[in-house]
């Protein structure tokens, strides 16, 4: 049986809903030993700044349970060095490229924007970083005044007709509210979820493990709160939804496409399995043969609210 | 050939493999190290010392992380590696029963440099850096092998450095084996009797003794290579949170761009 995993979000076409989510794969071929380009739905690069970015102090990283938390800083060297030396690397690859930018400033989404527009034959969409938790002007903090988040979408949709995708965290306060915010403002697309802020302490030293403090949870820890802000945004807009969130096989790939994600952004798995996409990619084809589901969009969304209540329940 | 994302210049090229691998020994060595043996040809086919693999514990997610380890020994296709319990991923490891199966990647970052034309090779280890430098001194040529250890309980038994040609000398904390004192006891003794300009160092093992090599090194104007231990998630220069400082290419992953860096690449 032949399984049809074409995936549709306004003009762009994907081969299959499986990307990579941004600062997990790196920003060129970091991962070409274990995994064939081609094969992805889609890939989202690390997020590219204006200007490059040094990065937090040591130690960014450190593990937690079901987890682990960063504090990288977006650490990158810059757009001029991304479309220098990154994007012809791209332009041997047909899968399509998004590439993931944050601004300290509006106008620097902007100029990011215009820039990227002006490789179109390559970038096919922009994924907008509104919500890291490690840095400070133009992180999740700063973006809580939502009207800077409007103002960001509208001078990026000002300068690009390409597929625009808003980035949010529950960091940001209501993530229901502020993504009605990003659909009028004119974003084709919301990724849910990035990291949740999170604190790991060394009870020996009394010290944080990071040197920042606090960093972004990542990993199985955040995917049912990853997984329940699709539910609710698919359930109150008829948006595309990039879904990520501690997905690390193809059973949490399919908890996120049977509440209605578009595309599977596959993040911090990709630490710990190299061919973390492509063996989710197969888990999901078996699924679909097993359940003989043609089309995935014959799965897509097809979450059923009701529970079926038998008799009294234990317990009660 | 150039390290393609980060610059730095880089000898490796070699192909990374995830393969699937039966334990076949996993045993207590002496008071501080276990010994790990498995069979892999690709994880052994291009492996060069100072090369590390990511090891999955387990399929449970805990530990989370895959733990990196040198390669210890290989000989054909059977790779031993030997760690230490520091924490809760090795204290798991070391439940582990002949027959039972491991994930692990490799070989992975950039070894140490195998030749050191017209140079005295010395190699200075303590703890988890002890297994890269014992490779090294088993397959290249090498002057003296350094270990410091707590006290005679941690020295490596002897039929484990039975291959090596290099003059083996011992520092213990407490005197108990060799000479009192840190490892660079060992080395100043060393650069008294030797040119310095003559040495090249190869160091591995706890951030301390690294530093206070690397700073008697520069006192001397000795080159050498320093093999870094930083925290590692991926492995793969993705995560960016095994960083280095380094003088020309500023913070850069020790996973990919090194583990072993050059005395004069860092800051």
């Amino acid at each position: 049986m032949k399984i049809d995993l074409t995936t549709k979000i306004k003009s762009l076409t994907f081969r299959n809903p499986i990307a990579v989510a941004s600062g997990t794969f790196g920003t060129k071929d970091e991962y070409a030993s274990f995994v064939d380009y081609e094969k992805l739905g889609a890939i989202i690069t690390k997020t590219i700044t204006l200007n490059s970015r040094a990065g937090n102090p040591m130690p960014r990283i450190c593990e937690v349970a079901g987890g682990m938390l960063n504090a990288i800083g977006l650490q990158n060297k810059g757009l001029k060095d991304f479309i220098e030396k990154k994007i012809p690397h791209f332009e041997k690859i047909k899968t399509p490229l998004i590439v993931n930018i944050a601004g300290e400033t509006t106008d620097e989404f902007r100029e990011l924007t215009k820039v990227l527009n002006s490789h179109k034959h390559v970038v096919k969409g922009i994924e907008l970083n509104l919500s890291c938790p490690n840095i400070e002007k133009g992180g999740a903090s700063f973006m809580k005044k939502r009207t800077l988040i409007r103002e960001v979408i509208e001078a990026v949709r000002s300068e690009t007709d390409m597929f625009v995708s808003a980035k949010l965290s529950p960091e940001l306060g209501d993530v229901v509210e502020i993504a009605g915010d990003c659909i009028s403002a004119g974003a084709d697309a919301l990724s849910l979820i990035n990291t949740l802020k999170g604190l790991a302490v060394d009870i020996e030293r009394r010290r944080p493990r990071i040197a920042n403090i606090t960093g972004g949870l990542s990993g199985p820890a955040i995917k049912p709160v990853a997984l329940r802000y699709v539910y609710e945004i698919k359930k109150s807009y008829k948006v595309p939804v990039i879904a990520s969130g501690g997905i690390m096989t193809a059973a949490d790939a399919l908890e996120f496409l049977i509440v209605g994600a578009d595309l599977i952004a596959v993040g911090t798995a990709n630490f710990i399995n190299p061919k973390a996409t492509l063996d989710i990619l197969q888990g999901i084809a078996d699924y679909c043969k097993r359940h003989q589901i043609k089309h995935i969009n014959d799965l897509r969304g097809s979450f059923n609210h009701t529970m079926n209540i038998e008799g009294p329940s234990i317990g009660g | 050939m150039v390290d393609r994302v980060w610059g730095l210049t880089s000898q490796v090229s070699s192909r990374k493999y995830d393969e699937t691998v039966t334990i076949l020994e996993n045993n207590k060595i002496n008071a501080e190290y276990f010994k790990l043996v498995f069979r892999s040809a690709k994880l052994a086919r291009t492996v060069k010392p100072g090369q590390f693999m990511q090891v999955q514990i387990n399929a449970l997610l805990d530990p989370f992380w895959r733990r990196p380890f040198s390669y210890y020994r290989v000989t054909k296709d059977r790779i031993e590696i030997l760690y230490e319990i520091l924490g809760h991923g090795t204290a798991l490891l070391a439940g582990l029963k002949r027959g039972e199966h491991l994930k692990i990647m490799g070989p992975l970052g950039r070894p140490f440099s195998l030749k050191v034309p017209k140079k005295k090779r010395v190699l200075i280890a303590g703890g988890v850096g002890v297994p890269p430098l014992v490779f090294l001194a088993e397959r290249y040529p090498s002057d003296y092998l350094l270990i410091g250890t707590k006290s005679k309980k941690e020295v490596m038994p002897r039929k484990e450095l039975s291959k090596i040609k290099a003059k083996i000398l011992y520092a213990t904390n407490d005197g108990s084996y060799g000479a009192k004192g840190f490892v660079t006891v060992l080395l100043e003794k060393i650069i008294k009797q030797e040119k310095p300009e003559d040495l090249f160092i190869q160091t591995c093992g706890p951030k301390p003794m690294m530093h206070a090599v690397i700073k008697i090194a520069r006192k001397f104007r000795i080159e050498g290579e320093a093999s870094l231990d930083e925290t590692m998630a991926c492995g793969m220069g993705a995560c960016l949170g095994c960083m280095v400082k380094t003088k020309d290419h500023g913070w850069i992953p020790s996973c990919t761009s090194g583990p072993v860096f050059s005395f004069s690449d860092l800051v």
